[in-house]
């Protein structure tokens, strides 16, 4: 076990090193530059172009700026925005707990729902509870998120004006204390349930069908000719062996939650992570955006080790060298 | 006398929104204590249902009429409690598949605890150890076994974990549902023989489903001849196997190779299963009878004594028309 979770951690750092190098040959092919959006339109002043560039260190050979940049990255130093010059870290570090708070409320609601749904629809196969639930999973799965988003801004903003349309909190209102917290709920509300909709259905069915499936395994029938409660057999042996595939899901969800709720983010003027890498690609600005897919990159390998060990540890078939 | 198990008219009906498939129609059968019955039959004649309905572990929406009686309980009438307490104390069963026949996510020692304490809840693990140890000799398996897990072994050890966990209450009544059709001949040989062996010291009595004749041949002393559901004969393996009297029971005796004598050509039974939705008036071999009258067609046969202890379901046994040839 120990071997297992030593070589994936080796693994997961060499994956961050190819992506980083990956990510940095990306952003630095990609046509436009900083210095362009900095200066304006209008102006196109070489002098001032150069000493930017210096400035900047953009005028030194890339092979250089990538060694730069991974000294200091590795240092923990993501560097300093080129259009709002302010550190890096402050910026994620600020909008990465609007987007955690979205991500993880959401995920975790989705997943506890949605679960739950497809245990109970399992346990009740072709009733018409499940094949109504069943029908809506589908439809929302085919939903785009950004358009349910919307859908719901119309509904619940604009028509019935129940819920905020944008924004995580009330910029005029200034409160603090509990009615902050209460005031960001509220807001969180819409973004909240558009992307619990959306997710929710992946949860349901693959813990309904998996349920199913272990259900008629030979071993159950085995349980049950035994004599043994249902409840005992439901409890401990259906439930072990099809949470398994329940877990893949939520790891691969939890890893990319930073990704997966950019679009609402935007729809919802929600200020995470999400919204500041729109504006970032828009206007070049170098270090910002490589701080952000840096930041991501990390979250999903380390996420996906933890999936992996965790796994391990629940599916005896796993093998560990 | 009285027999352990007397299965009364027994039919299973498979209910589907659009079609009712009969898989096991009038079946009657006896097995007394110390017997070991085999039931034979082609795929899908019903013997795997029948032994499902008699443990009453078949799917939902399926229609059983007829009796069960083990010990003078109707194992069909009985309520959901009363069976549970029979379960693996009375009746144990082996299944076909014993390489899913335990949850690949636990411990052997882990099931067999669970599986035990159903019927003895209070007993401590050091017990539970000490009886299945006992039971790992019986089927030549080592002791490390009760610790690993089931994807660590063999289809063969599996399978003898499977008895092991099937004897851990001296069940009076042992089925095995073609619990050796999944392993090698050399494995099933070693298999069977051990069943033999453990049969000398326990006094179990075993029906054993199964589509192979040479098991019966081996390990039975009665058997069952199944075709689409219904029996075609009965009786004791050696008049059985040496003197069938149903065409249906000749057809697969000559389907299987001869170890002694001489070399003769297999011959198949040809044609297939009839459609089991649909009710069948005559003798539901007749189609694939090369013996077929055109009563076979028309009139179901009855059971009717052969030998001492047997019985075919022929029209040309009746009237002492023998056709064994």
């Amino acid at each position: 076990m120990k071997r297992f979770i030593v070589r994936r951690i080796i693994s997961g750092i060499l994956t961050v090193l190819v992506v980083f190098t990956l990510n940095f040959a990306l952003v630095k092919s990609a046509p436009g530059d900083p210095i362009t959006s900095l200066m304006g339109k209008e102006t196109d002043d070489p002098v001032l172009r150069e000493a930017l560039m210096e400035k900047w260190g953009l005028d030194q050979p890339v092979p250089v700026q990538y060694f730069n940049y991974l000294k200091n990255a590795l240092t923990g130093d993501l560097g300093t925005s080129i259009i709002y010059n302010r550190p890096v870290n402050d910026m994620i570090g600020e909008r990465m707990m609007a987007t955690i708070l979205l991500g993880l409320t959401s995920l975790i609601i989705a997943f506890v729902l949605g679960t739950l749904l497809g245990i109970f629809c399992a346990r009740r196969d072709g009733s018409i509870l499940d094949n109504t639930l069943s029908t809506i999973s589908y439809a929302t799965d085919a939903m785009p998120s950004f358009w349910l988003g919307l859908m719901l801004i119309i509904l619940f903003a604009t028509k019935l004006d129940i819920f905020p349309s944008q924004g995580m909190y009330n910029v005029r209102a200034g409160y603090t204390g509990l009615q902050y917290v209460l005031d960001v709920l509220y807001h969180l509300a819409l973004p909240c349930i558009t992307l619990v909709l959306i997710t929710m259905s992946g949860y349901f069915r693959i813990t309904k069908s998996s349920i199913l499936q272990v259900t008629n395994e030979d071993f159950i029938t085995t349980m049950r000719a035994t004599g043994m409660s249902e409840r005992k057999i439901f409890n401990k042996y259906i439930f072990r062996n099809a949470i398994l595939p329940t877990v893949t899901m939520l790891g691969i969800s939890i890893a990319f939650l930073v990704t997966g709720v950019s679009l609402i983010e935007i729809v919802f003027s929600w200020p995470g992570i999400g919204s500041m890498t729109l504006t970032a690609i828009n206007q070049r600005d170098y270090p910002t955006l490589m701080g952000v897919y840096l930041v991501m990159n990390v979250s999903v390998v380390v996420v996906m080790i933890i999936t992996d060990v965790l796994y391990a540890i629940l599916d005896p078939r796993i093998r560990y060298d | 006398m009285e027999h352990l198990l007397t299965v009364k008219d027994l039919n299973v009906t498979y209910v589907n929104k659009n079609r009712r498939v009969m898989a096991v129609r009038n079946v009657n059968m006896a097995v007394d204590k110390g017997d070991s019955l085999g039931i034979v039959g082609e795929s899908g004649s019903g013997k795997s249902t029948l032994a499902m309905a008699l443990l009453r572990l078949h799917p939902k929406g399926t229609e059983i009429t007829g009796q069960a009686l083990f010990e003078g309980k109707d194992l069909l009438a009985i309520t959901k409690e009363e069976m549970n307490e029979l379960r693996w104390v009375k009746i144990a069963v082996v299944f076909q598949k014993a390489m899913n026949a335990l949850s690949p996510v636990h411990r052997i020692s882990e099931q067999i605890e669970d599986i035990y304490r159903v019927h003895c809840p209070k007993a401590s693990a050091e017990e539970i150890k000490t009886r299945t140890l006992e039971l790992l000799k019986l089927v030549n398996l080592p002791e490390r076994v009760y610790n690993l897990y089931p994807h660590e072994m063999s289809g063969g050890m599996l399978q003898r974990v499977a008895i092991a966990i099937s004897l851990l209450h001296h069940p009076q009544l042992l089925i095995f549902d073609e619990a050796t059709t999944a392993l090698d001949v050399v494995t099933q040989g070693q298999i069977l023989k051990e069943i033999l062996e453990m049969e000398k010291t326990l006094a179990t009595t075993r029906i054993m489903i199964t589509h192979d004749m040479s098991v019966v041949a081996t390990t039975c002393n009665k058997v069952a001849v199944m075709y689409a559901g219904e029996l075609m004969e009965f009786g004791m393996v050696k008049d059985v196997l040496t003197h069938p009297h149903h065409p249906y029971t000749q057809g697969l005796q000559g389907s299987f190779p001869s170890l002694k004598g001489d070399n003769k050509k297999l011959v198949s039974i040809p044609g297939f299963l009839p459609d089991l939705s649909k009710e069948c008036k005559g003798c539901v071999f007749a189609p694939r009878c090369s013996h077929a009258t055109e009563r076979c067609h028309k009139e179901k046969p009855p059971m009717v004594k052969t030998g001492e202890a047997g019985g075919a379901a022929c029209w040309l046994c009746i009237g002492g028309e023998e056709n064994g040839k």
